[in-house]
């Protein structure tokens, strides 16, 4: 077996017992063994829970009793994820030999459908401030070129989709670590509504901008891995009880009539991207226009306007939990988290109480936008990966971001691929929902993704 | 500032966060930046849930 699969044909194969999840388990092993050198996506393998997982698929498989189409895909989760018995580091020198006794609530939802656990996966410290080298581990490198950032903080998740390494993985997202990541190597990742998915047993950053989510191959397949992970959960307070969907329920139905706004002005006046992401979302709003949807401009506030709202609150929220050992242990603080997060105490509470209000105006703002609207379509990132020796430290506040709107609202996103540029390099779009729009705008997404050619290239190293 | 948030940081290492700081104050001032009358004040309290 060559071909890397998706977890949809991973998953029909296994349910017509033409592929052994025992042997699906070794293939990804050895490309972990063989690759991941190259890439420090994985901060630990865990070869005998995995084999142990796939062995009990394949029991299942050959008696008939499959959980679902989860049921023997091999994934691995962010290092944030709690994972009983099994160290959780969130990359951090302060959580270098932290083994927890509880699985996080997604975790065990993945495990009860039957997935195959590789490992856990590189992350920016404390799912944020990278891409930094001065932590116990490196950081992960973008495969479709070691020299490049992956973007963060779900770093490792999408080095070890893109390469090949495992079929789908956890992210978590507080102002884009799951698009962003999703973005530079090529993949897809959805951030789903704020309080779809449960965060409880996942390393908080910022509780009110805190999403966990998948990220794969294709959007069909974080379709998949988000029936796995969602569902209202009452250790987590912003947990929603409501039904959950079927996620894939729409996949195949066209964008006939789907009405889509473009917020023009995020990626070509707010922060100006670049040549080849601009021509990818031209091309995909052609091609949703003939497909017969109804595209059209539409205007929010400036998205520096999000982002400082998102920004403040995020530092501020990471320094309210961080506090107490960022004052005992700041060395032990990688430079960029513990620059960037002591930047929370310079601010006052009335700038807390104004950036809520503000943050409630943007809601309504861009709940209104979307009154008459399915999907809105910006950029994900500002363009291909930049060298990872030369990020800046301060990158993430310069420009404004086009990924933390959608963590100010809570309103789903997903970010996918729509080609390649300099230097081959992938390039992105992002597309928005409404609350609870998730199999809507995951038929968007796939509508795109199966007319187009980009899925079918990986990086050269992914062989 | 930052001693009030109870960071004793050394020069140095006050010198490393000043750049971001600058970026930052601006930040603080967009969301700082007038609000219509009619903007509620952030929920803090939900009579319901006590």
């Amino acid at each position: 077996m060559s071909a890397i699969l998706t977890i949809a044909e991973a998953a029909r194969r296994i349910a017509a017992r033409q592929l052994s999840p025992v042997e699906l388990a070794k293939t990804h092993l050895d490309r972990i063994r063989r690759l991941d050198p190259q890439l420090n996506a994985f901060l630990l393998v865990t070869e005998e829970r995995a084999l142990a997982d796939a062995r009990a698929a394949e029991a299942r498989q050959m008696s008939g009793g499959l959980r679902g189409r989860l049921d023997g895909i091999p994934i691995a989760h962010k290092d944030i994820y709690s994972t009983a018995g099994i160290r959780t580091t969130a990359h951090s020198k302060l959580l270098e030999h932290n083994v927890p006794t509880r699985d996080a609530h997604t975790v065990k939802k993945w495990a009860d459908a039957g997935t195959v656990m590789l490992g856990k996966l590189a992350t920016h410290e404390f799912a944020f401030g990278g891409p930094s080298f001065d932590l116990p581990w490196p950081p992960a490198r973008n495969p479709w070129n070691r020299d490049r950032f992956t973007a963060g903080s779900s770093s490792g998740t999408g080095a070890a989709v893109a390469a090949g390494l495992i079929l789908g993985g956890t992210g978590s997202d507080t102002g884009g670590s799951i698009r962003g990541p999703a973005a530079l190597c090529g993949i897809a990742g959805i951030k789903p509504t704020y309080g779809l998915s449960s965060r409880a047993g996942i390393l908080p950053l910022a509780f009110s901008l805190d999403h966990a989510g998948p990220m794969a191959w294709t959007a069909e397949d974080c379709g998949l891995l988000l029936q796995g992970m969602a569902g209202p959960d009452p250790e987590d307070p912003a947990s929603v009880d409501r039904p959950v969907p079927d996620f894939t329920a729409e996949l195949g139905k066209g964008v006939k009539g789907l009405r889509i706004g473009v917020v023009r002005h995020f990626f070509e006046r707010d922060h100006r991207a670049s040549d080849a992401t601009r021509a990818g979302i031209d091309a995909a709003l052609d091609f949703y226009a003939k497909e017969g949807a109804e595209v059209r401009d539409i205007t929010l506030s400036p998205a520096a306007d999000y982002h400082a709202v998102g920004y403040l609150l995020m530092v501020t929220e990471a320094f309210a939990l961080h506090g107490p050992w960022m004052r005992e242990r700041f060395m032990d603080y990688g430079e960029l988290f513990r620059d960037r997060v002591s930047l929370a105490a310079t601010v006052s509470g009335p700038d807390m109480i104004q950036a809520t209000r503000r943050r409630r105006l943007l809601c309504r703002e861009m709940a209104a936008a979307m009154e008459n609207l399915d999907v809105i379509v910006s950029a994900s990132q500002p363009g291909e990966a930049p060298r990872i020796d030369s990020v800046p430290k301060w990158a993430n506040m310069e420009k404004p971001s086009f990924t933390m709107p959608f963590n100010v609202t809570g309103f789903p996103a997903i970010s996918i691929c729509t080609g390649f540029g300099e230097g081959g390099l992938p390039v992105a779009m992002q597309l928005a929902g409404k609350p609870f729009t998730e199999p809507t705008l995951l038929r968007a997404a796939h509508a795109y993704e199966t007319a187009m050619p980009w899925r079918a290239r990986r990086p050269a190293m992914a062989g | 500032m930052l001693a009030r948030a109870g960071l004793t940081l050394t020069p140095e290492q006050v010198k490393a966060i000043l750049p971001g700081a600058a970026i930052f104050r601006d930040m603080i001032a967009r969301v700082n930046a007038p609000l219509p009358r009619e903007a509620e004040p952030a929920l803090t309290f939900d009579v319901e849930q006590g």
